[in-house]
């Protein structure tokens, strides 16, 4: 039996949450177990694959390895949230759906979230290597990385595009 | 790659427009030769979407009232006789519900139906670290844990084996691993001869010898394996499995359970992944299935990642010798192996892999005589199987090498070596496999051309090299798992008056597209767009029976399966709507959410109409559509259905490497690809399969291993995603992909498979592009760093003894003077 | 999925606090926990801290006093507060003007994200590493009882050696130790300064000399003098997600004329349980940089005195000829891209 649980305050994809855990948990079982946002998943149990990457205060972490105390205060944004952020569909998702990037897709919510915070450091359109560098902890057995990185750049553009856009309009 | 389909577009695929023939046979033949509106474009995979923005559910984010999480105590041994179990002081613990051992399932099953030699759970006898004994089911997993630990469990340690030949020479009870062997350690012996070999090589102008050995290897799915089962009131036992073959895994419960098929019903929720790693029942399912049963309530099990490396299958080690004759014009004369398989503890599809590791080398190239004597061995090792490319990855390491050590030694290309044998369409093979269509020599002739192959091939300096190995695969087997005359696919299709399709099929979707396949033609025929389609599929309840995702069978067969229920009901539509325009239905097409008429593209309805009109006319509009292999295919003799196809897919890879000689790191920089997949039925995916399948090869080649340590008790080297090296972004090579289209007649549309071939000979040509650039022969897998320096020493010796000229002479010396 | 034993976490806001928390029996600093968690879902404890008792975690997670990069230009100091992330430690401009090597280093841990997480001060607290450790109860069990480090008497790696001989693995601590670096340690005695070279011992259970209740708070990077060359060596199997199997920290300080080798040090990991420093070297000093001798000599007094052990995959063999010729190597590149 589970010793008593904590009760957590935590922002989780815009909207302040509590939420009831046991000390031990991890963030991972947070989220998918009590809060039934499964989009972050379990691959490795520790850190190896990046499968369960989450962002905390817009930097990804593997929620495998973080205590769920340890996002107490903090704001938490998994794959559930990353469309609600752009209003239905990600630009990401919407490059990796156009470009075959998930097969299983069981890494992919991972990836987005290494790849999103990439392309918001940038802010510009990225190159493959970039690309490379910052999803170098998420394993992908499906796609060779291929279509990934197609998707990356892609979206790279298309973001960079709209802000050029917007930045006119501003003018 | 958005130019490329739009190139596709406007060539509209280089199909002739409708013939002005008449009559019915004509008008069928209009049919096929129609403008393609979906075929061979790129599209949104139907359940992508869902699974990026987090709410496809995989069976670990399944959750139901009640459920209860289960746990497997599992063997510290590597084989041990279980003398007594001891759970009272388990079940005793407070939120502990039921407990079961071997003795709850004491009917063994096996994937193959002739080699049923394993127990859900061991029943007398462990055979190797990780073998499950116990289970339970608790309120959540800690207690599940800590009431595992009080299992007490007495053993009497037996000497294990981990070394194959070793196995095989063991000849007592006491040693005989498998508890249903009946021959000892000798899970499977084939020897096959096909032409007179002795003859052949004693005629070669050439005989080359060679030994090698293939590392295992595993799969690696990021998602672990899981598993939920539930009872409900009525007595139906429902498992939801992480499986890629539910059908399978629907007949053995029912045979371990002892329940009748019709009262189980096994789901296959989207899948994370598997690559003939979940193509098996496994210990978890028929654990929660009993556990649930027990209990009354859901019951799941979620592996570990070690679990997962227990549970394997994966990739056979396999210990090679060769011999190859050849003319003195690089002519294929024949083909002598003697393959060792290192089983690992239960026969899994060792039947099959130990046919195909013979089987499946008689193409792509033609040659008078062969044979092959291949002898698989029970080991104190979790289990081996199927893992993509099953069986024939690592002989074709061994055929390709050898083909290079030939091509050296007979001063030839390579390319022109592989050029001259060959096998052309229409063709039999030495094992007496009837070949279809062949996109080999394209295959070859693009990678040729892609990678620059001819210059690199004089230029690149020392320490650079290019290697080139071609492949082929199935697109499923001829003949079933189990014997059986029903058809080896099913689909049925229905169509709703809003336009709507429903597709219901058994096949399952591990990730690799087969729903969106199933779209794509559906939408092909029926003129409506993916998102009108819903596919559901690998529900035993709902679907019409599919044997599963194995041996790249889903395109051909399922498709084909499809493709009849979806031209049956294209018919009635096109029917219903000629008669209300008063002309021929073959003037009818269906396309972009239309019916159109051809001779007059203004006259159109849209498909909600049309579907009205037909179920007017028909009543509810569904239909099924069936598949059943051809059986002529095959040779005459024992075995000789095992690896015939309906197709055969054919691969060609260039690798292009950098070998540092100093530290014996491989780079490869870029790897081509040319597959013939018959038809790209979805242009993306295909391409997927053929980048997923070498990088899969290219981390076989480089730097994965599944083994055991026999110094350590049989530990496994490390099982965990962690010292299981997979190549992570930075360590991928370029992967270029190319797609050749060679339609075969007997595939839909003429689409072969597309998601296994692609592996195979992406590690040989590593191996020879090695070879080109330091001249050194990698026979081992996996091509460490201190594999690579040790030979390249011993090279370093040999050109000082005089026995070997220097390799690349002239760039080494230019580089040294410079 | 691999469970984390059941444990009370405490997270004070100030050291004092943290201090005062690891009086607890049981008690156990977690910062980003990229190295105790992994270790605790295996079931490793310490000798301090065996693993059947139920720890209590200290978290530094609310301790924002460690989290600064601060240049003290009086005190001649780069100061890096151990809560400071391996990302950050990284990608700091200071850090990546000041201290090359350094920089490299942290970068090169693992994998982004667990960069993201870990902290340098849990990074020169790294446990050390073996490959018959870091496993799962039930691997150990099946290895027959763990070993020294876990639950056995046993060594694995050295057959009948009584001192446990796993890998420092830390990629940062060569470094540090290259750049003469200090750790500082608050504890219930107070706050201590010490060489970072200091804090390690050839103890695989207990590597280093921090003493119980002792919690690292920063770390002290003395600004180079003059002009510098660093360069920090990993080699791993994989690009990523992998600890190192060659690790070389190389530290060159220049006369003025930044030609002329007025200092060197040279620091390896992943050989037993302590970084090798290495000695006789002096012989490397007055040397002009560029000259070939230099990478030579360096190069093969790291094999020489460089002796790896079977404690992490791969062989030692192959490991110790990989040293010389990293070293060689970057001690190469960094003077041709000095000229």
């Amino acid at each position: 039996m589970s010793p008593a649980a904590i009760m957590l305050s935590m922002t989780v994809n815009g909207e302040p949450v509590q939420v009831a855990a046991p000390p031990h948990w991890t963030l991972l079982e947070v989220l998918r177990y009590r809060l039934d946002l499964i989009g972050s998943k379990q691959g490795c149990d520790k850190g190896d694959c990046g499968a369960c990457t989450v962002q905390i205060d817009g930097v990804p972490q593997l929620a495998c390895l973080t205590l769920a105390i340890h996002a107490e205060g903090r704001a938490v944004t998994t794959v559930e949230g990353l469309g609600l952020l752009a209003g239905g569909v990600h630009p990401l998702q919407d490059a990796f759906d156009r470009h075959t990037a998930a097969q299983c897709g069981f890494c992919t919510p991972g990836i987005l979230l290494s790849a999103e915070a990439l392309l918001r450091k940038r802010g510009r359109e990225v190159s493959r290597a970039e690309v490379c560098e910052a999803l170098a902890g998420n394993l992908c057995r499906c796609t060779g990385y291929t279509k990934i990185i197609d998707a990356v750049v892609d979206a790279s553009r298309v973001m960079a595009g709209a802000n050029t856009q917007e930045a006119g309009r501003g003018e | 790659m958005a130019s490329d389909d739009a190139e596709r577009e406007a060539t509209g695929d280089g199909i002739g427009e409708a013939s002005a023939a008449v009559g019915d046979e004509a008008s069928e033949q209009a049919e096929r030769d129609r403008v393609a509106w979906q075929l061979g474009k790129s599209h949104r995979k139907v359940d992508a979407m869902e699974r990026m923005r987090g709410v496809t559910r995989y069976t670990d984010d399944l959750k139901l009232p009640g459920m209860l999480h289960a746990k497997i105590l599992r063997s510290p041994h590597a084989h041990a006789r279980i003398k007594s179990i001891d759970s009272s002081a388990a079940l005793a613990m407070p939120g502990v519900f039921a407990v079961v051992t071997g003795q709850d399932f004491k009917i063994p099953y096996g994937i193959i139906p002739w080699t049923p030699d394993e127990n859900a759970l061991a029943v007398d006898k462990v055979c190797h670290v990780g073998d499950g004994l116990a289970a339970l089911a608790a309120v959540d997993e800690d207690t599940a844990n800590a009431a595992l630990r009080a299992i007490k469990v007495e053993y009497d340690v037996l000497k294990p084996y981990f070394d194959p030949e070793e196995a095989l020479k063991v000849r007592d009870r006491e040693g005989t691993i498998n508890p249903y062997s009946r021959k000892g350690n000798v899970s499977k012996h084939v020897l096959l001869e096909f032409g007179d070999i002795e003859a052949e090589l004693a005629r070669a102008d050439l005989v080359i010898e060679g030994e090698y050995f293939f590392e295992g290897t595993t799969h690696g799915a990021i998602e672990p394996h899981c598993a939920l089962a539930h009872v409900d009131g009525g007595g139906v036992l429902t498992v939801w499995s992480a499986t890629q073959v539910s059908h399978y895994l629907h007949r053995e419960l029912a045979k371990v359970l002892e329940l009748p098929a019709h009262k189980i019903r096994v789901i296959q929720p989207p899948l994370g992944g598997a690559f003939g790693g979940k193509s098996e029942p496994f210990d978890l399912e028929f654990v929660v299935a009993k556990l649930a049963m027990k209990t009354g309530r859901p019951v799941k099990l979620l592996y570990t990642r070690e679990e997962v490396f227990y549970a394997h299958r994966g990739r056979h080690p396999m210990k090679m010798r060769h011999r190859t004759g050849f003319t003195r014009d690089g002519g294929l004369l024949g083909v002598d192996a003697r393959t060792i398989l290192d089983g690992g503890a239960y026969s899994s599809f060792g039947l099959v892999t130990t046919y195909y590791s013979g089987q499946l080398m008689c193409s792509p190239y033609i040659f008078p005589a062969y044979r092959f004597d291949s002898t698989r061995a029970y080991t104190n090792k979790p289990a081996c199987g199927p893992k993509r490319g099953h069986g024939s990855v690592q002989p074709r390491f061994a055929m390709e090498i050898q083909l290079d050590k030939a091509s050296v030694a007979l001063g030839l290309d390579p390319i022109e070596l592989r050029r001259r044998n060959a096998i052309k369409a229409g063709e039999k093979t030495v094992n007496e496999f009837q070949v279809g269509s062949s996109g080999f020599l394209e295959c070859l002739e693009k990678v040729e051309r892609s990678s620059g192959w001819v210059a690199k091939r004089r230029e690149l300096p020392y320490g650079r090299g290019i290697g080139i190995a071609g492949s082929t695969y199935i697109s499923g087997t001829n003949y079933p798992i189990y014997p059986n005359e029903m058809p080896q696919a099913a689909v049925q299709i229905c169509l709703d008056r809003s336009g709507r399709a429903r597709v219901f099929s058994g096949a399952n979707d591990i990730g690799q597209g087969s729903n969106t396949m199933l779209a794509v033609i559906v939408s092909e025929e029926l003129g409506i767009p993916l998102e009108d389609i819903r596919v559901l599929s690998a529900d035993t309840d709902l679907c019409p029976v599919d044997l599963g995702a194995y041996s790249s069978r889903i395109t051909l067969m399922v498709g084909n399966a499809c493709l009849d229920a979806a031209q049956r009901l294209r018919r009635k539509v096109c029917e219903s709507v000629a008669k209300r325009w008063g002309v021929s239905r073959k003037r009818v097409t269906l396309a972009g959410r239309m019916a159109i008429d051809r001779e007059d593209p203004a006259r159109h309805v849209d498909s909600a109409q049309a579907f009205q009109w037909a179920e007017a006319d028909h009543g509810l509009l569904g239909e099924t559509g069936s598949y059943n292999t051809p059986k002529d295919r095959h040779g005459e003799y024992r075995g000789g259905t095992i690896g015939a196809s309906p197709a055969y897919s054919f691969t060609a890879h260039v690798a292009e490497v950098e070998v540092d000689a100093e530290t014996g790191l491989v780079e490869v920089k870029t790897i081509w690809i040319a597959h013939d997949c018959g038809k790209a039925l979805s242009r993306k995916i295909v391409e997927g399969q053929i980048e997923g399948s070498t990088y899969m090869g290219f981390g076989e080649a480089l730097m994965e291993r599944h083994a055991v340590d026999p110094a350590h008790r049989g530990v496994h080297v490390g099982p965990s995603f962690l010292d299981y090296r997979m190549p992570t972004f930075l360590d991928t090579p370029d992967l270029e992909a190319m797609i050749v289209e060679a339609p075969d007649a007997n595939g839909p549309y003429g689409a072969k498979e597309a998601g296994e071939g692609p592996l195979h000979s992406s590690i040989p040509a590593i191996a020879n592009a090695i070879y080109d650039a330091v001249g050194i022969r990698l026979d081992r897998l996996p091509f460490s760093p201190q594999t690579v320096l040790a030979a390249l020493r011993q090279r370093e010796e040999r050109e000082r003894a005089g026995q070997l000229a220097p390799h690349k002479p002239a760039d080494r010396e230019s580089r040294r003077s410079a | 999925m691999l469970r984390l034993p059941q444990f009370e976490v405490v997270a004070p806001e100030s050291v004092a606090d943290v201090v005062t928390a690891l009086q607890r029996p049981g008690a156990r600093v977690i910062a980003g926990g990229t190295d105790i968690l992994p270790n605790l879902k295996h079931h490793l404890g310490t000798p301090q801290h065996p693993a059947e008792l139920p720890p209590v975690l200290v978290s530094l997670s609310r301790v924002t006093a460690l989290r600064g990069v601060a240049l003290d230009e009086a005190a001649g100091v780069l100061r890096i507060g151990a809560g400071v992330t391996l990302s950050q430690l990284s990608e700091h401009p200071e850090v990546q003007r000041r201290f090359p090597s350094l920089s490299q280093s942290a970068g090169a841990v693992a994998s982004p994200p667990i960069r993201n997480m870990g902290t340098i001060g849990g990074n020169v607290n790294l446990d050390t590493r073996c490959r018959y450790v870091n496993q799962t109860h039930f691997w150990r069990e099946a290895l027959g009882g763990g070993c020294l480090k876990s639950e056995g008497n046993v060594c694995h790696v050295v057959p009948g050696g009584r001192n446990c001989v796993a890998a420092m693995s830390s990629d940062n601590v060569p470094v540090l130790i290259s750049l003469d670096a200090t750790i500082v340690q608050a504890g219930p005695e107070g706050v201590r300064e010490l060489p970072i070279e200091e804090f390690y011992k050839a103890d695989g259970l207990a590597h280093t000399n921090a003493k119980p209740g002792e919690v690292t708070t920063e770390l002290r990077v003395p600004l180079p003098k003059g002009p510098r060359r660093s360069h920090y060596i990993k080699w791993s199997v994989r690009k990523s997600i992998d600890f190192p199997l060659v690790s070389v920290a190389l530290r060159f300080d220049l006369g003025e004329d930044e030609a002329t080798v007025a200092a060197v040090k040279v620091v390896v990991g992943v050989l037993g349980s302590k970084p090798r420093t290495l000695s006789k070297l002096d012989d490397v000093v007055g040397k002009k940089f560029g000259d070939p001798a230099v990478a030579r000599m360096v190069s093969d007094a790291a094999y020489a005195q460089c002796k790896p052990l079977e404690n992490v995959p791969y062989e030692a063999a192959y490991r110790r000829d990989m040293i010389r010729v990293y070293t060689r190597r970057a001690i190469e590149a960094l003077a041709a891209s000095a000229e």
